[in-house]
């Protein structure tokens, strides 16, 4: 079954929701897919670079510079700009009210923008905080992007307090806690007060930590426990379960950042703690992975007809994956062979690609044409799925296996150069891999635009049209 | 108080909630450890070497290269352990969290010779052929003579664009070397 715009009289813009939050989830994912395809080529060139060291030999394409500007742009730029811009509708629609204020969000878009731009210029010409992973941007880019988080959260707490019904579902529990939990991190890591030495590397392990834990892994949760019910047109298997894995998260995800620095000098309490409360992650993880995953279960229909289902589940899969990899690589064993290589790269990707990526690009495809009443073309979203899907897993398992490669030969002894000699065919799949993930963004691209909302949005009567209640 | 019914029950508890969490496990945690001081035997850096180490931010060599020797026999050829006080008065501190490249807590023991620092920044394969390392050609200039003064680094002809033109190390290369040259680990008194 499929529709298309124009084609199709049964397909229309969504009667129920409100035009001007469809508009400000659309301008923020639009927005997001520009930083997606400047990220991920960022991401491309780097990859290129290991293989061709001495290509574009230029300041601002060098490899250092360039990576900074890969990692930041997709963090605030795509993943952060496309989560909210899908949460701010799901705060509206599960609250049965309009946005708050869209022109708010649109000056937080505005912001956030500003501070992607400012921060792909400056770390461009070597303008840094330093290799401080995810907060390499100087304060006043960071100031930019801090103002966007308070007002889009202000925007959506009071979204969801005037909201038409009593109820305060799962998925605005994730989206309002991930606004707070970024906010106080976010702060967190830019006071300079107990930064200095050792302070500045706790600091730094619980930065990054739960940059990616109690941000994005909370939207992206969040948006889930509305589009996966939403697509399969059933209830998620467990509420008390997706209250469980919220709690659990923010009681072990916090707790869990000095283990990116083990055997260091950090406290050993506060390393034995953060692996210990690695294990825990188990808790949260398998709660609300299992908890999705069962939602799942009996709706091969949908997988098939659906285009939007695939990619929420291929998203979950991952989430699954990636956090229990993530509690292996947390003990002390592995660590001695894991650490410092290329394993910890496989390990990020899986995670914000196969899991953030395609929560996003599931929840667009299956929330987008619902509101705008306008389809992509499903060979072109078929494409944009398997180019991904073989893309990063290409991607994931080459960088995986050059990890343990060097691990293997650091642990053996031999010269350092041999490690490098050992990953090096690794980075060439790596780097096809990386072709196939930027070809995929770019059919992305073509499948939003026609995603975008039509004239007919604005010109919709009010009239009651037949559309399933969300 | 219901949480299903309240949002403000749910958003108060996390905020307040996580802003504990982070108080313990980071804040004061960083707090207790800030004011390590550093070791007897740590030399200050030279002014030289201190503009060093603000090109090696800038050009995000922290990256590749840690500043964290583990107490684990893989580490041995980078040095003694790091402790507390290797990082005292670093802002920031360069742990780093990948080896692309080897570890440089003590990398001036290892390589001393400012020549091979001064070649294998103007372009790393000039001395480790198989090297994945970016080079840094711009902070060198290449001259048909050199002047009085200058730094003539030795590369090999075919690393030169201009035949018989000498390569010159500009004020920035010399200061990363001397920042280099000063990353040698301190003994630790037992």
């Amino acid at each position: 079954m499929v529709l298309r715009r124009g084609q199709d009289p049964t397909l229309r813009p969504s009667a129920i929701a409100d035009p001007a939050t469809v508009r400000v989830t659309f301008e923020y994912l639009a927005c997001a897919t520009f930083w997606l395809l400047v990220g991920t080529g960022a991401g491309l060139l780097d990859a290129l670079k290991l293989n061709w060291p001495d290509a574009l030999a230029v300041p601002w394409l060098s490899f250092g510079r360039v990576r900074p500007v890969h990692t930041n742009t997709l963090f605030w730029g795509w993943s952060s700009m496309a989560l909210v811009g899908l949460a701010l509708y799901v705060v509206a629609r599960t609250s049965r009210a309009p946005l708050w204020s869209p022109a708010l969000s649109r000056l937080s878009l505005a912001l956030w923008n500003a501070a992607a731009a400012a921060g792909l210029v400056t770390l461009s010409l070597g303008v840094t905080r330093g290799p401080q992973e995810y907060r390499e941007w100087v304060w006043p880019v960071a100031l930019l992007f801090a103002a966007g988080l308070v007002l889009n959260g202000v925007n959506a707490y009071m979204t969801a307090s005037t909201r038409a019904i009593p109820e305060f579902y799962i998925s605005n529990w994730y989206i309002l806690g991930a606004f707070c939990f970024l906010a106080i991190l976010f702060t967190a890591g830019y006071i300079p007060l107990y930064e200095r030495g050792l302070g500045n590397v706790v600091i730094q392990g619980y930065y990054m930590h739960t940059a990616v834990g109690m941000w994005f892994t909370m939207l992206s949760l969040g948006v889930s426990y509305y589009a996966i019910p939403r697509i399969l047109g059933r209830p998620i298997y467990s509420y008390a379960l997706g209250v469980l894995g919220f709690w659990t998260n923010i009681l072990f995800y916090t707790l869990i950042g000095a283990h990116h620095f083990i055997f260091s000098p950090v406290p050993w309490w506060l390393q034995t703690t953060a692996i210990l409360f690695s294990v825990g992650m188990m808790v949260p993880v398998w709660a609300g992975g299992g908890n999705l995953l069962l939602t799942f279960r009996g709706t091969s229909g949908v997988l098939q007809r659906s285009y939007a289902a695939p990619f929420l589940l291929a998203g979950i899969v991952a989430y699954v994956l990636v956090s229990t990899q993530g509690t292996l690589e947390a003990f002390r064993t592995a660590n001695v062979y894991w650490h410092f290589t290329n394993f910890t790269v496989g390990h990020s990707h899986l995670s914000m690609y196969g899991f953030v990526s395609f929560v996003i690009w599931g929840a667009a495809y299956g929330l987008v044409p619902r509101l705008t009443g306008s389809e992509p073309n499903p060979i072109l979203v078929g494409i944009h799925f398997w180019l991904a899907l073989v893309g990063y897993v290409v991607y994931v398992v080459a960088i995986s296996i050059a990890g343990v490669l060097q691990g293997f030969a650091w642990v053996a002894g031999e010269a350092f150069i041999r490690s490098v000699e050992a990953a090096q065919p690794m980075w060439l799949w790596r780097t096809a891999g990386g072709v196939l993930m930027v070809a995929s963004h770019l059919v992305f691209a073509v499948n939003l635009w026609a995603m975008r909302p039509g004239r007919a949005i604005a010109a919709m009567p009010a009239a009651p049209a037949v559309e399933a209640s969300a | 108080m219901n949480f299903h019914t309240s949002h403000r029950a749910v958003v108060a508890f996390a905020f307040f909630g996580y802003l504990v969490l982070t108080l313990l496990i980071a804040i004061l945690p960083a707090e207790s450890v800030k004011d390590t001081p550093g070791l007897p035997g740590a030399a200050a850096r030279s002014a030289l070497a201190e503009q060093g180490r603000v090109i090696y931010l800038r050009e995000g060599c922290g990256y590749c290269h840690t500043q964290f020797v583990r107490d684990l026999p893989l580490d041995r050829p980078y040095g003694r352990a790091t402790v507390a006080e290797d990082y005292a008065n670093e802002d920031p501190p360069l742990a780093g969290t990948e080896r692309t490249g080897p570890d440089l807590s003590n990398v001036a023991s290892r390589q001393p010779s400012d020549t091979w620092h001064l070649l294998h920044l103007y372009n790393p394969r000039a001395v480790v052929p198989q090297s994945v390392m970016p080079g840094f050609p711009w902070y060198f200039e290449e001259k048909a003579a050199a002047a009085p003064g200058d730094v003539v680094v030795p590369v090999p002809a075919r690393f030169v664009s201009t035949q018989g033109h000498v390569v010159v190390a500009r004020q920035e290369a010399r200061a990363l070397v001397a920042y280099l040259l000063s990353l040698r680990q301190p003994e630790v008194q037992r």
